[in-house]
């Protein structure tokens, strides 16, 4: 390169070809360019004017540049590989993938046996501990690692709320439908699964042990995603090659929280919910699945919905003891007598679910939700 | 009048690139008033804050480029269907095989059109509708661009577009669509203004395009590097499909400027080459030089005799571009035949590729050169020095000009060399190589040598060295040439005329309201818009036979 006086000179005007001998010097340009306009921009950048164009009988660059561009043979020329994904942090993140998504499970659980321990004044006390640590883990886990959200989310959403009240009816909706059917409840849940208003503890717990399994499952799918698009050919091809991934993803879920739940109501000595759990476990994965991806109205508006519905179910059978309105308690005591408390949230986040699985199966396959996001600047 | 001043990066902003040259230009046109819509580069620069503003500033609109809000909106069924179909447009103008530009001859029409098309219906739907950010990263848009790569037409290397190069066309078109989204296109916005000047090509022009559209608003583009030749420089590393269809976007974009603006101001012949490439019009260029403060350099233009007549001095930004390394092998050369010379390398990096690369260059400077000293007992020095601005007796380049009898000017990348142009400020003669604007600037009052050639670098310079007559007698002249070509007076100046002409030629008609918002019938009579004062009492156009007994002043006639 550092010779065009001397390319000049040792070729004998002519003789040889000299428009050869800079193809082949700027041979990975020429190749790489996709206009000649752009090995003009490269050829200059490399020092060549239009006093050297001169040289080698060309008017401008631009006309030399037209002449390499179509000199140059493309066919054959290898397909670059794609740039390598950044691998540098890859320690940080598999702490972050293995240890924080287990935090809330972990904390949860330890919770849940301080409160078989404790008695009286100290249970409260554990138990309101217990649901700080529990919500600041969960909260830690859902902003680093693979459930946080790519782009921003604002703090306070209603969805978080709505959450919570599902979480809150797990753990104290089946017992206080039970004693509200027959009458009561006559006073406060005392922490214990024998009381009055007694606790479900185990589904919470097993609620929060999925988070493990809901993050891992969201990374594995994250890689198959990045992968079947590296390799797909159309936009088709990818959806056709994404839903099914999707939804088996979403069965190994349900299976894992299916398995988590029967492990805790055994140590826990309660009583089996198996259909409530899953439907809510199923429910909350897919909201966050599709917040992670961006689409927060859908889920919005889907928990806002499932809290209100079942809100109203206990509101009329509270209100079906003010008098003339027995009739409003009918069809949820007709629906507790039949089959069992638990048939409410069953149904409701079901329902809510079935939903949610049914829009993220059309939403996440398209290739639009997967644009890498904007490089921070 | 009042001017809408399009700035991207610069003007309004602390430390901005070009800031000074706008700032310079504002405050030379005071009897204008300036409207500034400035798009910022990154979020640092939008904390630093602005610099202060002169009165003829009479609004300033701001939008980030580096960031966008979606506003929420989702479109209905029409709006979809709507942009659906400009969006189609403009991805199939972009995967078209292209036909190669040939100057002198104009761009296939049809294609120009219906990218200008693509791009109003777009701006028209986000001036209706909103939402575009959200759309245009949408489903609806990926599988537009799929569409259009697989259409027989398309050229190769859209042709084979994989999923991921559609999803990184789809984020860069975005990206560069943004300004499409911006609330400038009102009345009271950019509709109030006379004319848009547009401090650079590519998406700074963009809203003076969009302008043009809506309100008729003639628009000026300067660029002092040409975009479309930056883009292809700064392209980032991706497949060809990639490539292909950014380039054939931003090219595309650039003709249309070049198509719709009533005049380019190219910086330099360079930049106007490459314009002229870009199928803009022969009559609408106008090469307006960059102008540059000629007043710190005053006092060491007029006394030259100050400079020690063995130093050679180098300043400027240290970078690869700049090849030092040549530099010092030319210096090499020169030492061989005057042994007596020093060198002085004055500046300082910006970059950690530059830091690098002055690392590289102090150690190749101690390799070739030993450290000498004039006799047995005094400490020794290196005969390359290696300086920054602000360091002792270097407070400003007029001082790292004037130590030295020689400016030497190495790069083999350059667009208008303004270190040049200081060292001409300074009546210094100075070697350069012929890149880039060099020739332009330098005209025959220098010496300019082949790029990454240090033999003819030193042979330049040793030439230099030993005649002082010559140097004088180039320096003088490359002062004058300065002072007359390059001043910060021409510039404003010569945007001034440029400022009436366009006025002038296309002016604004704008539609007259009454109290009720009503159109005002016959607010503006046809007699307005007669060439020369009709309300002159003499009557100005008078036929030869009419005009025997009512003699019409010469200067009259001649109007």
């Amino acid at each position: 390169m550092n010779d065009l006086g001397a390319l000049h000179h040792s070729t004998p005007p002519g003789a040889a070809d000299p428009v050869k001998a800079l193809l082949h010097r700027h041979r990975d340009l020429c190749e790489q360019a996709v206009d000649p306009l752009e090995i003009a921009a490269g050829l200059e950048a490399h020092g060549i004017t239009d006093r050297t164009a001169a040289r080698f009988r060309h008017r401008d660059v631009f006309s030399l540049a037209e002449e390499l561009y179509a000199r140059v043979s493309r066919d054959d020329a290898a397909p670059r590989p794609a740039p390598a994904t950044t691998t540098a942090r890859a320690g940080a993140a598999r702490t972050v993938l293995v240890l924080l998504p287990g935090l809330p499970g972990a904390l949860c659980a330890a919770s849940a046996v301080a409160l078989r321990l404790t008695h009286g004044e100290a249970r409260v006390y554990t138990a309101a501990a217990g649901v700080l640590a529990v919500t600041l883990a969960l909260h830690a886990a859902l902003r680093r690692g693979p459930l946080s959200a790519r782009t921003e989310i604002p703090a306070h959403s209603s969805a978080a709320s709505w959450t919570c009240w599902l979480i809150a009816y797990t753990l104290l909706g089946d017992g206080l439908l039970r004693t509200a059917v027959t009458g009561g409840p006559d006073g406060l849940p005392d922490g214990t699964a024998a009381g009055d208003w007694p606790l479900t503890v185990a589904p919470v717990v097993a609620l929060a042990l999925s988070c493990a399994p809901a993050a891992w499952t969201a990374h594995v799918l994250a890689a198959r995603v990045r992968r079947r698009l590296e390799s797909s050919r159309g936009l088709e091809d990818f959806a056709a090659s994404v839903r099914p991934l999707l939804i088996a993803l979403f069965a190994l879920f349900l299976g894992t929280v299916a398995v988590l739940v029967t492990a805790t109501s055994a140590l826990l000595d309660e009583p089996l919910a198996l259909p409530s759990t899953l439907a809510l476990g199923g429910l909350l994965f897919l909201a966050r699945l599709l917040t992670i991806h961006g689409f927060t109205h859908a889920p919005k508006v889907i928990l806002t919905l499932t809290a209100a519905a079942q809100l109203t179910a206990l509101a009329t059978l509270f209100a079906a003891r003010l008098p003339g309105c027995d009739a409003l308690a009918t069809p949820l005591q007709t629906l507790t007598t039949y089959w069992s408390p638990a048939a409410l949230p069953t149904l409701t986040c079901g329902a809510a679910s079935l939903l949610l699985l049914i829009h993220t199966t059309r939403k996440l396959p398209q290739a639009s939700t997967h644009i890498p996001p904007e490089p921070p600047r | 009048m009042r001017i809408g001043l399009l700035t991207e990066g610069g003007y309004p902003y602390v430390g901005g690139e070009g800031g000074l040259w706008c700032d310079r230009l504002v405050r030379g046109l005071d009897r204008h008033e300036f409207d500034v819509y400035a798009f910022s580069g990154d979020e640092a620069q939008e904390d630093a804050g602005w610099v202060p503003l002169p009165p003829q500033v009479s609004r300033v609109h701001t939008a980030p480029l580096w960031t966008a809000e979606d506003d929420g909106v989702v479109y209905g069924r029409r709006a979809r269907r709507r942009f659906s179909e400009h969006y189609g447009e403009l991805a199939a103008v972009l995967c078209a095989a292209r036909d190669l530009i040939t100057p002198g001859t104009r761009p296939a029409t049809s294609e120009a059109d219906r990218f200008a098309t693509a791009l109003r219906g777009l701006a028209e739907l986000a001036r209706d509708e909103g939402g575009l950010v959200a759309a245009l990263r949408s489903e609806t848009a990926v599988r537009a661009l799929e569409r259009a790569c697989r259409t027989p037409g398309a050229q190769r290397a859209a042709r084979e577009a994989r999923v991921p190069d559609l999803l990184s066309v789809a984020a860069h078109l975005e990206r560069a669509l943004r300004p499409l989204s911006l609330d400038w296109y009102e009345e009271d916005g950019l509709g109030a203004v006379d004319l848009c000047h547009a401090t650079a090509g590519g998406l700074t022009a963009l809203p003076g395009l969009l302008a043009h559209h809506f309100f008729g608003i003639p628009l000026l583009v300067t660029e002092y590097g040409v975009r479309l030749r930056t883009h292809y420089l700064t392209r980032p590393d991706a497949s060809p499909a990639v490539r292909s269809l950014l380039a054939a976007f931003h090219g595309r974009l650039a003709a249309e400027t070049y198509r719709r603006a009533a005049f380019v101001t190219p910086g330099n012949t360079h930049a106007r080459r490459w314009q002229e490439r870009c199928g803009a019009d022969r009559e609408k260029l106008r090469t307006v030089y960059p102008g540059m403060d000629a007043a710190p350099f005053a006092e060491a233009g007029e006394s030259p005799g100050r400079a020690d007549p063995h130093t050679l001095v180098w300043v400027g930004r240290v970078e690869p571009a700049k090849d030092l390394v040549s530099l010092l092998h030319a210096f090499a050369e020169i030492r061989k035949e005057e042994p007596g010379t020093r060198l002085r390398i004055v500046g300082s990096p910006s970059d950690p590729e530059g830091t690098a690369y002055l690392g590289h260059c102090r150690a190749l400077a101690a390799q070739l050169f030993p450290d000498e000293a004039d006799g047995p007992h005094s400490v020794g020095a290196n005969p390359v020095s290696f300086e920054e601005l602000g360091g002792p007796g270097l407070d400003t380049p007029a001082d790292a000009y004037a130590s030295g009898a020689v400016t030497v000017l190495s790069s083999v990348v350059e667009g208008f060399p303004a270190g040049l142009v200081e060292a001409m400020f300074c009546a210094r003669a100075t070697v350069s190589t012929d890149v880039g604007a060099v020739v332009e600037a330098i005209g025959g009052t220098g010496l300019v040598v082949p790029p990454r050639n240090p033999r003819a670098l030193a042979e330049a310079c040793v030439s230099l060295l030993r005649d002082p007559e010559r140097r004088a007698r180039l320096g003088a002249a490359a002062r004058a040439r300065a002072l007359e070509l390059f001043t910060v007076e021409q510039n404003v100046s010569a945007f001034r005329g440029i400022y009436l002409e366009i006025v002038a030629r296309t002016p604004v008609r704008r539609l007259l309201l009454d109290g009720t918002g009503d159109p005002l019938p016959f607010a503006t009579p046809a007699e307005a818009h007669v060439p020369g004062h009709w309300t002159d009492p003499t009557p100005r156009a008078v036929p030869g036979w009419a005009a025997m007994d009512t003699p019409v002043p010469a200067t009259e006639t001649a109007r």
